[in-house]
């Protein structure tokens, strides 16, 4: 069985068809890299899979671990394991990101039927993993993503999926507004997590993410459907000869 | 102005001070106490004062046995205590070295009214019903040079539900002096008129809090009236959350260079409650600074009135004056109003005004929602971050929390009600 199944996802934003029967199939243990152009559809098949408002399938389904997605609200999909990590993460004032990251993880422990952490507890555990990641002490008491750079926020974003453990982990364009050193990072970050349990989709339009993130499987998505997938080496096709070589050919 | 026939307020008013003799200031307020604000008057049609012709009210005769229902939960705190609008000398504490309390003869009462009726307060109708009805105008002086460590708080209560109360405070901070002062406002009265004058001199400094939580059933009309001198520095955040009619209205006049004023606030408002924040800036020098961030959260069918006035004068250059407001709905009865008035007459200056009254934010509430936080828990969250960030923001590090579980008691009974 999968781990997340799309099937023939079909979704429309004001009116317009964004995404067009989209399928996708993804097992424990994979990492697939889904690119397209601007406007194929990347983000809103994120937010579709995280349950926002608003991003309800008008066809189609998707499964986590073979159950149904479709009456289930962004936390109740959280909680069963779905991550998401934002593209542009949301910024919190006066919610404390120590706090912040303590309700979420009891909040899926206690899903998980797992005992919940203390203050002390937690507080340990959050700084051993935040130390992995680069990122200090002192951002954790910050409100969450308030002033945070470009990288600050990507790297809190990449502690939260390290804390929370999610069986799918859907990254939305994570290298965008990353210099080298940030992003070889937030990679490394992504990496550690790999194992045979887990899968991550990593939506990106650029190849240069794969080069630290390398995935097993490579989508082209484009007008809301995937025209093309392959192995590492289509990346370095989109890369040599863009998207719109890919396109035509389809 | 409405004319009334007959208003038995003001009637009892006028024979409240009928012993006076005509240039007692106390005369002379009460005759300029000749009716109610109209809500045609732009600065009170969003809220409207016409119940209190009609109520059976009169000006308290204080009982100066009282004994006092309201305790203190800060410790160490001196207070300083008003009861049914008296000050107490005997419930109040000892007074540390370079501070002291007077109650102003006439003269200086009459000197003090006279400040109120120059400023744009003088029809302020707890201007002249105050004037005319308190027991006395109680002096608090900071000496020169003078900075208090102590918490102050001023704890005001007393009354009842067919008497008005006055209470009338004035703060003078002398050179170089710096005090933090917390007041509370408990009582039990149908109307409740607070009058507060301040005067802060040369580089003088004051942390000023407000909780006004009044009973349920109370009209809480408080006029403050401000003067900063040259480097002075006035930081006021007033926290509204009781009461079934709060307004509390500030007058500031920055009248030295380089004076520094913060005039931010939070309303928290449920069931029928009406809460009002208006203040009015005046930037009559050049090189001051002013800010005001006013946030509220709503429910039941209460309404919230934020309206900030910034005037600056053809001389102020350089002035920055920024006025921010943000209501949360929680309640589709509820209303909120914000009505931010700039008025700027010199060229070289920046002022910004932004006002936003609506839901809790949805990508905030994804992003909550979608690391696992059910939304309800979510909201909490977030309406509380939304009061904790304003706190952070305002209030002196060391009472921080204080405020913070004073805001909370209110907000946990809107939210209880509407998430």
């Amino acid at each position: 069985m999968s781990l997340l199944e799309i099937k023939n996802a079909k979704l429309k934003l004001d009116d317009k068809d964004i995404l067009k029967g989209l399928s996708l199939s993804v097992n424990s243990g994979e990492v697939h890299a889904i690119m397209g152009p601007n406007g194929s559809g990347k983000s809103t098949l994120s937010y579709m899979l995280a349950g926002r408002d608003g991003y309800d399938l008008e066809s189609g389904e998707v499964f986590l671990e073979g159950q149904s997605l479709s009456d289930m609200e962004a936390d109740e999909r959280a909680r069963s394991g779905l991550f998401l990590a934002f593209q542009y993460p949301v910024e919190l004032p006066g919610v404390g990101g120590m706090s912040f990251l303590r309700e979420a993880v009891n909040t899926r422990r206690k899903f998980l039927g797992e005992e919940e952490l203390d203050h002390l507890a937690f507080v340990k555990e959050a700084r051993k993993v935040a130390s992995k990641m680069f990122v200090k002490d002192e951002m954790l008491k910050r409100a969450v993503n308030v002033g945070f750079s470009g990288g600050e926020k990507k790297r809190f974003e990449i502690l939260q999926m390290a804390m929370l453990k999610p069986k799918v982990s859907i990254l939305d364009e994570t290298d965008s507004g990353l210099d080298v050193d940030a992003l070889k990072i937030v990679s490394d970050g992504v990496n550690a997590q790999r194992n045979d349990e887990n899968a991550i989709v990593v939506i990106t339009h650029y190849q240069r993410l794969l080069d630290y993130i390398v995935p097993d499987f490579v989508h082209i998505l484009s007008d809301g459907n995937i025209i093309k997938s392959g192995g590492p080496e289509l990346a370095l096709e989109v890369e040599k000869n863009g998207y719109a070589g890919l396109i035509n050919a389809a | 102005m409405l004319h009334n026939v007959r208003d038995n307020y003001i009637i009892s008013v006028k024979d409240h001070v009928s012993k006076f003799e005509e240039k007692s200031f106390r005369k002379l307020a009460s005759n300029d106490f000749k009716s109610w604000p109209s809500p045609r008057e732009e600065a009170w049609r969003l809220s409207r004062l016409g119940v209190l012709s009609r109520k059976e009210i009169t000006p308290i005769t204080p009982n100066f046995k009282k004994p006092i229902s309201f305790v203190s939960k800060l410790n160490g705190s001196k207070i300083i205590r008003f009861v049914d609008g008296a000050f107490r000398e005997d419930l109040s504490s000892k007074l540390p070295p370079g501070l002291s309390l007077n109650i102003l003869g006439e003269e200086d009462s009459l000197r003090c009214f006279h400040k109120f009726k120059n400023s744009n307060l003088k029809d302020h109708p707890s201007t002249n019903a105050s004037f005319s009805c308190t027991p006395s105008i109680l002096k608090l002086t900071i000496e020169k040079d003078i900075k208090i460590k102590d918490l102050f708080e001023i704890i005001y209560e007393g009354g009842d539900d067919e008497s008005s109360v006055h209470p009338a405070l004035y703060i003078e901070l002398k050179d170089n002096s710096s005090i933090t002062i917390i007041e509370r406002f408990n009582h039990l009265s149908s109307l409740i008129m607070p009058l507060q004058l301040v005067e802060l001199k040369k580089n003088a400094s004051i942390n000023s809090l407000k909780i006004f939580n009044d009973n349920q059933q109370s009209y809480n009309l408080s006029a403050n009236c401000t003067f900063l001198s040259e480097k002075s520095n006035y930081n006021s955040f007033s926290l509204i959350k009781g009461g079934l009619f709060t307004r509390s209205e500030t007058h500031a006049y920055l009248k030295g260079e380089d004076c520094n004023l913060n005039l931010n606030g939070v309303y928290l408002s449920s069931k029928n409650q009406h809460h009002d924040l208006t203040t009015a800036i005046y930037h009559d020098v050049p090189n001051c600074t002013s800010k005001q961030i006013v946030r509220g959260v709503l429910g039941g069918k209460s309404t919230g009135v934020f309206q900030g006035k910034v005037r600056v004068a053809p001389d102020a250059q350089k002035t920055d004056g920024q006025q921010m407001s943000r209501a949360i709905l929680l309640s589709e009865n509820a209303i909120a109003n914000a009505k931010p008035e700039l008025e700027i007459y010199a060229d070289d200056v920046i002022c910004a005004h932004g006002a936003t009254v609506g839901e809790i934010e949805d990508d905030q509430l994804f992003y909550l929602k979608s690391r696992g936080i059910p939304e309800k828990k979510a909201k909490k969250i977030l309406i509380t971050a939304f009061l904790r960030d304003i706190i952070n923001e305002s209030v002196e590090e060391s009472i921080k929390n204080f405020v913070f579980e004073e805001a909370e008691l209110a907000l946990s009974d809107i939210i209880s009600t509407e998430i």
